[in-house]
């Protein structure tokens, strides 16, 4: 088993003595000559579950996809400000975005496994990466870290298309452990799937807190809730420009938020 | 709620209504689709009758040189050469073996019969000479002509009085009775043209006046122990006995007049009959006996008493001593005696029981046969092309040929392996046999008209056989290009397609599939690009001559150092086909299919789901990995599907192939991307615009083969695509 990483790696360290995994410092995102997401500073603690929720449209998924620099697919897409991972800027021109999703991975709200076995979905990434190591133990051991290894030791040389939803579901997270990411980054990655998949996705999160630093998107506030540790709301102003609105601890700002458009959220008041 | 409804919309009746002219409107769709897609089976439908009625059918065939008399000439002339004595005169022949141990001899029946003691003859297959089923037997045959039973009533009566005794007679003098089916039938046409219903009895002593009878020396012993006998009954008038021959007979009773009755050992031909007719005479024939055609042996020889028809074929060409013929007998040397060259007997002989075709005789035959037939000129022509033996020169002597092969220009013959014993075989059968389809029918008229169809052939064309000739032939597949329908074949056509398309693949698909990534996964989005990709999907109309007049000016006249092959050395400067090469037409068809690809493998590539790139990139992939790993494998089908299409397209193209100059006649294979080519729609073109019809037969054989090639690679690509798209789910 590949442990969490020393503590020299770690970025910064809060007050309090928490490490953090990864920080962002005045984030705008811009599509074209539209902005998506204004003046993001947000600060993620390592083995820690941080969900980002907000109403429809919030850019809760595009701040998401600026973590590991996904947006640079969008040709119009334009970030501003600065993501610090390891102390630096994820942004800055000497940086491949390759050598950044190599260590935050990505979980997405679909499940998408490659139409290749079952095996192959998990091999892949670790042997594009050079995995130097035995293959057949990294499979498995990412199997039975994402809780499938019991459903599928039979059948690895099936699709991956021929699981159910949940099942691929974890099959992607399998695969985005596979290559020992620091951060895993989940966009609504139980929105697709029914409430037993649904559990069993979250139970999984929680036991991968233990490795990774996650960070989750959700629709879902009950899950936020039960799932969380940090909860971040996003909202949107009259230009249709997402930002944050409140970030703390999930019970705090559950049960006691600061901000009334959060109270007004998580009572189902709007959104 | 209810308000709003009643207003807006129809109910009950109005809706019922409403909604049937809903169904009405999508039935009447439904029919024009049905009917479009009926036309376009209809359409299928009619050009497949045209091609299949093409293709097969009925012809009429005259060869110049009939290849069973070549077959024959050579057998008669195997034995001739093998034998120790031949002679016409079956008595001589008799004399010879009756002295004979270790002789072997051939002749008729009935000349073995005077010496049987000192003679015996062989069983065939167990069967004695004269009993059923002995294989070498031959017809005997009484000519006479309408007119002359008319005119003569004794004529008429001696050939009845000879059909009531021929078989006591022939008992006599060691001939046997027909086949009595086609005594019968004979007889019947006999008696009916003379307008009788049943062999009439016959008293000689009514009849009086002179019977001239000539022809075949096999049937002379018969006749004239039936003219004894006719005589002896009380016939006043002479009979004339002749033995002229079978031929001479028939000229004596047709052209000269000076016969009534013609022996004949042979049918008539139909010539003959022509001639017979336009002199008014009006054929007339009896079946009367069978001439059994004996192996015999001299008495004393103890171990042959009975032989297999192969045992025949040897004992008469190849054994040296009677040990070749079969194992268990002596190894004394053999003595032939048999007929002369001019005997029919001979041929019968052949016929019946050297049963080789032309096209199983000896490669040195076949060359004798040539040499036999065609001029010196062409002989050293051909053997200039290429020579028949490797040590001997057939047809041009020494010095010729040594100067022709030291000049500048040597033929082709001065290097080349010499010909094959098949490669004779068609020069025979292009030189000599000649075969000639004077006509031919379509497959309709064959089926549902055969008799008109035979009839026609027998009226406007006696010489020619009617055959049923399906034009697609594995011959046909497999034999070059030719001047001759007949020989012609598609295997230039076909290998220049396979080369063709093989080289129009080889650069088009990389290329294509290339600028398809390119496009999708790389381009920015911009002014240039745009351009560009309306450029390709224009491309992708633009008439395919004008494609030909792009490679004619490219890649046969500006790189004509690298299509020739020139610049690889591949090819002697001066003999190039000039940069109008397989190459050339490949590389032009891989530029007209090009966009096709292109557009195709780009619908293919944004078919991609774009979450098969997020999870690639998500996983820390570079772009190229995610190209190569998940977009292609997952556009493959489609692309592959587009390349179906286009290679359909590539290998029925003409035009630009013209233009670029595609040989109109070629008859060696392409041996390579620097031969000069054709293709099977040019032959195909060809062929239909050529005067004779027989062109157009091989023509839509062509097509046919080249529905097939199109089909047998369009399987292998859905094969593959299969595979390819049954790996991805």
């Amino acid at each position: 088993m590949i442990h969490i990483r020393d503590q020299e790696r770690v970025s910064s360290v809060t007050a309090a003595g928490q490490a953090i995994a990864l920080e962002a410092q005045n984030l705008q995102i811009f599509y074209g000559p539209f902005q998506a997401v204004k003046n993001v500073n947000l600060a993620f603690q390592r083995n820690r579950i941080t969900a980002l929720i907000g109403p429809s449209g919030c850019g809760k998924s595009t701040v998401l996809r600026c973590f590991n620099r996904m947006n640079d697919l969008i040709p119009t897409a334009r970030v501003e400000g600065a993501v610090l991972y390891r102390g630096k800027n994820i942004y800055d021109e000497d940086v491949d975005p390759v050598e950044v999703r190599r260590q935050i991975g990505m979980v997405f709200q679909k499940p998408n496994p490659f139409p290749k076995s079952i095996y192959e979905n998990v091999a892949w990434g670790a042997r594009i990466n050079g995995y130097k190591g035995n293959m057949d133990e990294l499979v498995e051991s990412s199997l039975r870290q994402a809780a499938l290894w019991g459903e599928v030791k039979d059948k690895l040389d099936q699709s991956g298309l021929s699981l159910s939803g949940g099942q691929q579901q974890r099959l992607c997270i399998a695969r985005t452990i596979a290559i020992r990411p620091e951060i895993i980054l989940m966009d609504e990655p139980a929105s697709a799937l029914d409430p037993i998949a649904t559990l069993r996705i979250e139970e999984l999160i929680q036991t991968l807190k233990a490795d990774y630093t996650i960070v989750i998107v959700t629709h879902n506030m009950q899950q936020a809730a039960r799932a969380s540790d940090f909860t971040a709301f996003f909202s949107v102003d009259e230009n249709r420009t997402g930002y944050l609105v409140e970030y703390g601890p999930t019970r705090n700002l559950f049960t006691n938020p600061e901000n009334e458009l959060t109270e007004q959220y998580i009572t189902g008041r709007f959104g | 709620m209810t308000e709003y409804n009643s207003q807006n919309y129809p109910e009950g009746e109005a809706l019922r209504a409403q909604i049937g002219r809903r169904h009405r409107a999508g039935l009447a769709g439904r029919l024009l689709f049905q009917f479009a897609t009926i036309v376009g089976i209809l359409t299928l439908l009619a050009l497949l009758y045209n091609i299949l009625n093409q293709t097969f059918g009925y012809a009429a065939v005259e060869n110049e040189v009939d290849p069973a008399y070549l077959v024959r000439e050579y057998e008669k002339g195997q034995m001739l050469a093998a034998a120790a004595l031949s002679s016409e005169d079956d008595a001589r022949l008799a004399a010879a073996v009756a002295d004979d141990p270790s002789g072997v001899a051939l002749f008729s029946y009935s000349a073995y019969l005077p010496r049987s003691g000192a003679l015996r003859p062989l069983a065939m297959d167990g069967v004695q000479p004269g009993e059923a089923g002995y294989p070498i037997n031959r017809p005997l045959f009484l000519y006479s002509a309408v007119q002359v039973a008319q005119e003569k009533p004794q004529v008429a009566a001696f050939v009845h009085y000879y059909l009531a005794h021929a078989e006591e007679a022939g008992a006599e003098v060691g001939v046997f009775p027909a086949d009595p089916e086609a005594v019968e039938a004979t007889r019947a046409s006999w008696l009916g043209a003379l307008g009788l219903s049943e062999l009439p009895a016959v008293n000689p002593a009514d009849y009086g006046g002179v019977i001239r009878i000539v022809g075949s020396s096999s049937l002379l012993p018969l006749t004239r122990r039936i003219a004894e006998m006719f005589v002896a009954d009380g016939f006043t008038g002479a009979i004339r006995l002749e033995s002229s021959g079978s031929n001479a007979g028939f000229e004596q009773l047709c052209v000269r007049q000076s016969a009534d009755i013609n022996q004949a050992s042979r049918p008539m031909t139909r010539p003959e009959a022509e001639i017979c007719r336009e002199n008014r005479r009006q054929p007339l024939v009896v079946r009367v006996a069978n001439d059994a055609l004996s192996v015999v042996v001299n008495a004393e020889n103890e171990f042959a008493r009975e032989i297999s028809r192969e045992g025949l074929q040897r004992l008469f060409t190849t054994a040296e001593n009677w040990a070749d013929v079969e194992g268990s007998w002596p190894a004394a040397p053999v003595n032939r005696y048999i007929p002369g060259r001019a005997s029919g007997t001979l041929d019968s002989f052949a016929d019946a029981v050297l049963e080789e075709t032309l096209a199983e005789l000896p490669q040195e035959a076949l060359t004798n046969i040539l040499r036999a037939h065609i001029s010196r000129g062409l002989g050293r022509r051909l053997e200039r092309e290429q020579r028949f033996d490797e040590r001997v020169l057939v047809f041009d002597s020494v010095e010729s040929y040594r100067a022709a092969c030291a000049g500048e220009a040597a033929p082709e013959g001065c290097t080349a392996p010499p010909r094959s014993q098949n490669n004779v075989y068609n020069l025979v059968l292009d030189w000599v046999v000649r075969p000639n389809v004077v006509q031919t029918w379509s497959l309709v008229d064959s089926l549902f008209n055969r008799r008109e169809v035979a009839a026609e052939i027998a009226e406007r064309f006696p010489e020619a056989q009617m055959e049923f000739r399906t034009w697609l032939t594995a011959d046909f597949v497999t034999s070059p290009q030719a001047a001759e329908p007949e020989i012609a074949g598609v295997r230039t056509a076909l290998l220049g397609s396979l080369w063709t398309i093989a080289i129009t693949i080889l650069f088009s698909f990389p290329i294509g599939v290339g600028a398809a990534i390119y496009l999708e996964e790389y381009a920015r989005e911009s002014a240039v690009n745009r351009v560009i990709q309306t450029n390709i999907n224009n491309l992708a109309g633009v008439p395919s001559i004008i494609y030909g007049m792009l490679g004619l000016a490219i890649f046969v006249r500006l790189l004509v150092t690298i299509t020739s092959g020139a610049a690889f050395g591949a090819v002697e400067e001066g003999t190039t086909a000039n940069g109008r090469t397989i190459l050339s037409a490949g590389l032009t068809l891989g530029l007209l299919i090009l966009p096709i690809i292109i557009i195709n493998a780009q619908e293919a590539i944004r078919a991609v789901p774009n979450s098969l790139r997020m999870a690639s990139y998500g996983l820390g992939a570079t772009k190229w990995q995610t190209v190569w790993s998940h977009v292609l494998p997952n556009a493959l089908p489609g692309i592959l599907t587009g390349t179906i299409l286009a290679m359909s397209r590539a290998i029925g193209e003409t035009a630009p192939l013209v233009v670029i100059g595609a040989s109109t006649f070629i008859t060696a294979d392409p041996q390579g991307p620097f031969s000069k080519f054709t293709t099977l729609p040019i032959q195909i073109y060809q062929w239909t615009s050529r005067p004779q019809a027989e062109f157009r037969n091989i023509a839509g054989a062509a097509i046919i083969v080249l529905l097939a090639l199109l089909l047998s690679l369009n399987a292998t690509a859905v094969v593959l695509r299969n595979r390819f798209s049954r790996n991805l789910t």
